[in-house]
């Protein structure tokens, strides 16, 4: 794309937004409910399950090496005990008590709705690619395609190689059009899809939500720092279901306006973008060869903006 | 009556000539015409590791492509299925029908088939005193309907399925990608693959039910019946209640696909979420339905080698029982991202979490059942024990998901991948192996190599865990689930769970070498080969026991423990 | 001992019918997926199933009549056949939960999002429905009125009037058989179609799955009439005729549901037609 126009798209910063080589945990949090969510995974839940499974194997071993046939020859006879069984069935439950009042937090906040004033963006899964509607500033739509793969087969046809711009973000996860998203506000998600389910899932966002057919599934995203944040759709949607990565841009509101204006048809306050920003070239779709296979045709049409 | 059945075998009835009834049949009345509930379970045994082989043989191409970044040998797989020249998307395409079979393959035609069909056949009627199973002919055909259901499948394999050859819509068969995504055949013949075992699973549901109820042995009440046939007992009910839901969805997606109707089709108003729902409602008791019976294994073999009565009996009983019925009512819990209102989730979180309680109580009574005995460490007890650390392992990581904030950013990664494998890889196939060492000198009236039974435990042990743990870290990280192709950084687990793959591989070709050293060198084994610990009735019976066992119905006094 | 049978259970001998069956049912299904993708033998595949099938069930149920009157059925292998069909009937409930759920989704929940439902049930596409107070309800009746007379029947069985037997059967028959012609009749004449939409879909799986139990049900019921006249069924065992009963009253019942739910409420205030 043209940086002439004000925006050039972000360099990802390594290890942010993305999953991390031979990583064990959660990847870095970059929302409010994110954090929270992840403290609940890794201050409560982890060490509750970790102590669970430990005491289970301790007790095991204990069990293992007091009472084996050498050091116990002679098996007692009990088989009842009524004040233990009580304890382990109403302890369990305490915990699992101490587990919910966190967890029945986390849900509501997830559902706190936007205030009337949020930038509302249209999500849309595709077979496969996504699209991203922006009804508040014009109603243009960006295509989003996963960039083709070096040494790989074509993905996605007329449509360049991971690598081939300064920008680019890991292969698998780095596409041709960003979802832009000005960082700091609420921003309405309404995600749909227009054949199968998908599913928009962005991991460091804390953010997944079914795309689909025939719904329009809403939810708050709010990020906090600028940055490219990566997620890959994440419910099976036939053959591409691996090649159709999400890759949000968050950026300050003024360099957000600047993107907006970038595309025919992008409003700001009233705004209209000059009609030179012509962005429709970067935009084109990705054109599948359709394969034809044992007779079954399958028609594949090409979005039009 | 002329069936050719008479040539080999007397009627038997009240009117005489009982004494013809106890010839062995031929080998073709034998085997096809089977009535007798050992043979239908030597059957279902031997179709159970058939199926397990192909199943495991599709994870083995599953975790060989997932080795590393990139698409290396989905190409030569979609080929091996009769794709010429596939292009890039059916070769993709090839991937999903690899899950879907291997999902559906594992699930509906080796863990079901092995510890219901296979050992449930061969002891409930035993353990309870009964000569045979109450409907003896339905129970044959339980048995040829999951063999029909597996060769519909097989079919779909094939055939067109939308962007390449075969059903690739994962074992869950969401629409609406199996109904207007997947045009051709190949999803069709995977829908009547369901119909045709489930059909089969139902009456075999019904067998169960009515034979535990009415063909126990005299004094053999309710409450002194063995935990495993209990936990056949909640299974069956599980199976009777949920799999007519299950064929009421599928026929659904049947009708969507070919007759115009429009139930998940959302240009007729239809719903995809609906699906969900169904598909759960049966899916959510399923899963138990895979569990409960090892839980049975697992008492018995615990009780056996500790030399113990079963710690806490009613307890252990109705714990299933509480699993069974809370079971049916947590099933949304793997729907969080499909836009629940908020009220429901909370619901689905709280009931989900529900299920630790009475699972806690079977983990902590196995222990205590342990305590204070005089355990001996055969080889099925030390499956066992194994048993009940992985099955810990993969139900903690259950709680974890049963959040659904957190599942949020679990749901459809590695993690679930994890948590189910360790429940049902681990879990049940442990309870499976367990099963067998426990009680296939019983069955075939030789004894393995106890040394060959304690590595092929310990290569397992290390290279399922191998495969699977590391499954956990690459969920955290976000790698989505149903993918053939990943970035870089996942790169690392996954070459390690591809190695835990071959590890795990070398211990299946031990338990064969196992098999083999059996029945070609293994001693003859005497009626209770475990000695004093082993009090159920099967240990009263021949090693293997007669064609009809218990002409003279066995007297469970007053006394008798389980 | 061996050889010595010192109990009651019914141990059967090896038998070829499950494996006909299931081989009857494997080529119908396949058959079905020849004939619904226009494939070669779509036309006949299926009709070789279910006639092979078909004619594995007899010769099943055939053997089990016969193993009743060779006297194999003792006590406790009827109470077997109770529970087994108690059970079965179960499971026929649940699967019929499936197809409520898929009413009550669509009907509680219209979706605003497609011109052809609106928001609305019936669907804006559904011009007019069925009048319930009109056919259905006469079919209602006609149901009602199938449960009293099967329970003559079974009255008269134990009290040892085989004469009233046929007669509450031939009427339990006949009001089975008219029901289904009312139904077959109703939609040739609907005012909507199948398929289509929500309604289409729900309405007719619905209902037409009750049809088809309608069907099973009265053909198992003309097989106890047969029986009746041959001479089976004494006043103390006729499980065959009280398993038809059950099973009579299970569809009965179903359809009470139906009716109330998918014609009446489904319904209220619609047009008819
Ligand atoms: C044998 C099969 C089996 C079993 C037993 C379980 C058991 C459980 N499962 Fe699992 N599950 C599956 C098989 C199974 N599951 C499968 C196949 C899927 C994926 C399907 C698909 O999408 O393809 C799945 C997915 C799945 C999900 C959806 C995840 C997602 O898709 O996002 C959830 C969420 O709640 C869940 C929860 C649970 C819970 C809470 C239990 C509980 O029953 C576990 C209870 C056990 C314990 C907790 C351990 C022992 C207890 C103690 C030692 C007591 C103390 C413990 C505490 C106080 C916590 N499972
Ligand atoms: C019981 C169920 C079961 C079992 C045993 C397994 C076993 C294995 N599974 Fe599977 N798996 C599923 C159920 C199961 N799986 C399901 C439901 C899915 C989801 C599918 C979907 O997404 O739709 C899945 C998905 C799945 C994936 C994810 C694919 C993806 O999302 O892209 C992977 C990836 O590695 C995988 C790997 C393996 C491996 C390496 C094994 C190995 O452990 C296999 C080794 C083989 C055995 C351990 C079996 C040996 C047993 C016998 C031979 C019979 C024994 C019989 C007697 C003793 C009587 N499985
Ligand atoms: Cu789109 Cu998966
Ligand atoms: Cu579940």
């Amino acid at each position: 794309q043209d940086a002439a126009a004000g925006y050039t798209p972000m360099k990802p910063t390594q290890g942010v937004g993305m999953p991390s080589e031979a990583g064990l945990g959660f990847q870095d949090q970059y929302s409010k409910i994110g954090e929270y969510g992840a403290w609940i995974h890794n201050i409560v839940l982890m060490p509750i399950i970790t102590v669970i499974c430990v005491f289970v194997l301790a007790l095991l071993v204990w069990v293992a090496v007091r009472y084996n046939r050498r050091a116990n020859p002679v098996a007692s006879k009990t088989s009842h005990n009524t004040a233990i069984e009580i304890v382990w069935t109403i302890l369990p439950v305490f915990i699992l008590l101490g587990i919910a009042v966190p967890s029945i937090d986390l849900i509501a906040k997830q559902y706190k709705p936007a205030p009337k004033s949020a930038l509302t963006i249209k999500v849309t899964g595709n077979q496969w690619f996504w699209t991203y509607g922006y009804p508040d500033n014009g109603d243009f739509e960006v295509i989003s395609n996963m960039l083709n793969l070096p040494g790989q087969p074509v993905v996605n046809n007329g449509i360049r190689e991971v690598g081939s711009e300064p920008w680019d973000g890991p292969s698998h996860l780095e596409v041709d059009n960003r979802m832009v998203v000005p960082v700091g506000e609420p921003i309405r998600l309404q995600i749909t899809a227009a054949d199968v389910i998908h599913s928009f899932a962005v991991p460091s966002l804390w953010f997944k939500l079914d795309a689909v057919p025939g719904r329009i599934n809403e939810r708050v995203l709010m990020v906090e720092k600028p940055g490219v944040y990566y997620g890959q759709c994440s419910e099976l949607c036939g053959a591409k279901h691996g090649y159709m990565p999400i890759a949000v841009e968050a950026l300050p509101r003024d360099k957000y306006n600047a993107w907006v204006m970038t595309h025919a048809g992008g409003v700001i306050d009233g705004q209209e973008a000059p009609a030179a920003a012509e962005a429709a070239p970067a935009e084109q779709p990705a054109v599948d060869t359709v394969p034809v296979d044992a007779g079954v045709a399958e028609a594949t049409e090409a979005p039009v903006e | 009556m002329a069936t050719t059945a008479d040539q080999f075998q007397g009627h038997v009835d009240d009117h005489g000539h009982h004494d013809h009834g106890h010839d062995h049949p031929g080998f073709f009345a034998r085997w096809f015409m089977s009535t007798n509930h050992k043979d239908i379970g030597t059957m279902y045994l031997i179709f159970a590791i058939f199926a397990g082989i192909i199943g495991g043989a599709f994870s083995g191409m599953m975790r060989v492509e997932l080795a590393e970044p990139g698409i290396q040998y989905l190409d030569m797989f979609s080929r091996w299925f009769g794709a010429e020249n596939p292009d890039f998307t059916q070769t993709l395409h090839t991937w999903n029908v690899l899950i879907t079979a291997h999902g559906l393959i594992m699930v509906f035609f080796m863990v079901m088939p092995a510890i219901i069909g296979g050992f449930g056949n061969w002891f409930v009627p035993i353990m309870i005193g009964a000569p045979d199973m109450a409907f003896p002919r339905m129970n044959n055909i339980s048995f040829w309907l999951t063999v029909a259901g597996f060769v519909s499948l097989l079919c779909s394999a094939f055939v067109p399925g939308g962007t390449g050859l075969g059903a690739g819509t994962g074992w869950t068969v969401y629409a609406p990608l199996s109904t207007s995504g997947s045009v051709g055949p190949a999803v069709d013949f995977g829908i009547f693959a369901l119909h045709l075992s489930g059909a089969g699973s139902i009456m075999g549901a019904i067998n169960f039910i009515t034979t535990i109820f009415n063909m126990r042995a005299p004094g053999m009440t309710l409450h002194k019946m063995p935990l495993f046939v209990w936990s056949v007992l909640v299974t069956a009910f599980l199976l009777l209640l949920s799999l007519p839901v299950l064929a009421a969805a599928i026929t659904m997606l049947l009708t969507d696909r070919n007759f115009g109707t429009t139930f998940f089709d959302p240009a007729g108003g239809g719903d995809p979420v609906l699906y969900q729902h169904l598909f759960w409602f049966f899916g959510h008791p399923e899963v138990y339905i895979m569990i409960l019976p090892g839980f049975g294994i697992i008492s018995q073999i615990i009780s056996t080698f500790s030399k113990k009565p079963v710690f806490g009996y009613l307890g252990m009983a109705y714990a299933m029982v509480a699993i069974g019925v809370v079971g049916f009512i947590v099933w949304a819990h793997h729907m969080y991202s499909t836009g629940l209102s908020v009220n429901t989730k909370m619901y689905f979180t709280a009931a989900t979490m529900v299920i630790a309680v009475p699972t806690g109580v079977k983990i902590f009574s196995w222990i205590a059942t342990m305590w204070g005995g005089s355990i001996e460490f055969k080889s099925p007890m030390v499956w066992a024990i194994g048993f009940i650390f992985l099955f810990t392992v993969g139900g903690v990581t259950g709680v974890v998901l049963a959040n659904g904030g957190v599942d949020d950013n679990l749901h459809d990664t590695y993690y679930v991948v994890a948590h189910f494998h360790y429940v049902l890889s681990l879990g049940a196939v442990t309870s499976l192996f367990a099963g067998f060492y426990y009680w296939f000198p019983k069955m075939s009236g030789r004894m393995h190599s106890e040394a060959l039974s304690y590595l092929h435990f310990a290569v397992f042990f290390v290279g399922v865990n191998m495969i699977f743990f590391p499954m956990h870290f690459l969920g955290l990280q976000g790698m989505p689930r149903r993918y053939p192709d990943y970035a870089e950084a996942y790169t690392y687990w996954n070459q390690f769970a591809t190695w835990g793959y071959m590890v795990m591989a070398a211990s299946i070709a031990i338990w064969f070498a196992n098999i083999v050293y059996a029945f070609s060198a293994g001693r003859r084994v005497e009626d209770n080969y475990w000695g004093e610990g082993a009090t159920t009735l099967e240990w009263t019976l021949s090693s293997p026991p007669p064609f009809h066992q218990f002409e003279t119905l066995p007297v469970i006094e007053e006394t008798a423990h389980h | 001992m061996a050889g010595t049978k010192n109990h009651e259970y019914h141990i059967l001998p090896p038998d070829i019918v499950p494996l006909a069956t299931t081989l009857g049912a494997l080529i119908f299904t396949s058959g079905m997926v020849l004939f619904m993708h226009d494939m070669p033998g779509g036309t006949f595949v299926p009709w070789l199933g279910l006639a092979l099938l078909i004619a594995s069930m007899w010769t099943w149920f055939t053997k089990i009549v016969h193993e009743a009157r060779a006297g194999d059925h003792t006590p406790v292998v009827q109470l077997h056949q109770r529970y087994g069909m108690i059970l079965f009937i179960a499971s026929e409930v649940m699967f019929f939960v499936g197809w409520f759920w898929a009413f009550f989704d669509f009907s509680l929940f219209p979706t605003t999002l497609t011109e052809v439902v609106d928001g609305q049930w019936p669907p804006k596409a559904i011009e007019a429905v069925m009048d319930p107070f009109a056919l259905p309800l006469l079919n209602t009746l006609i149901l009602l009125c199938s449960g009293t007379t099967v329970t003559w029947a079974h009255h008269s069985l134990i009290h040892g009037d085989r004469e009233s037997v046929k007669k509450g059967l031939w009427a339990t028959i006949l009001l089975g058989v008219l029901f289904s012609f009312i139904q077959g009749y109703e939609y040739l004449h609907a005012p909507f179609a199948f398929g289509e939409n929500t309604y289409g879909s729900a309405f007719y799986m619905a209902t037409g799955f009750h049809g088809f139990h309608v069907i099973v049900g009265t053909i198992f019921l003309a097989v106890c009439l047969v029986r009746t006249y041959q001479g089976d069924f004494t006043p103390r065992q006729h499980f065959g005729f009280e398993a038809a009963a059950w099973y009579w009253h299970f569809v009965d019942v179903v359809w009470l549901f139906l009716f109330v739910a998918v014609y009446v409420w489904g319904g209220w205030g619609y047009p008819t037609h």
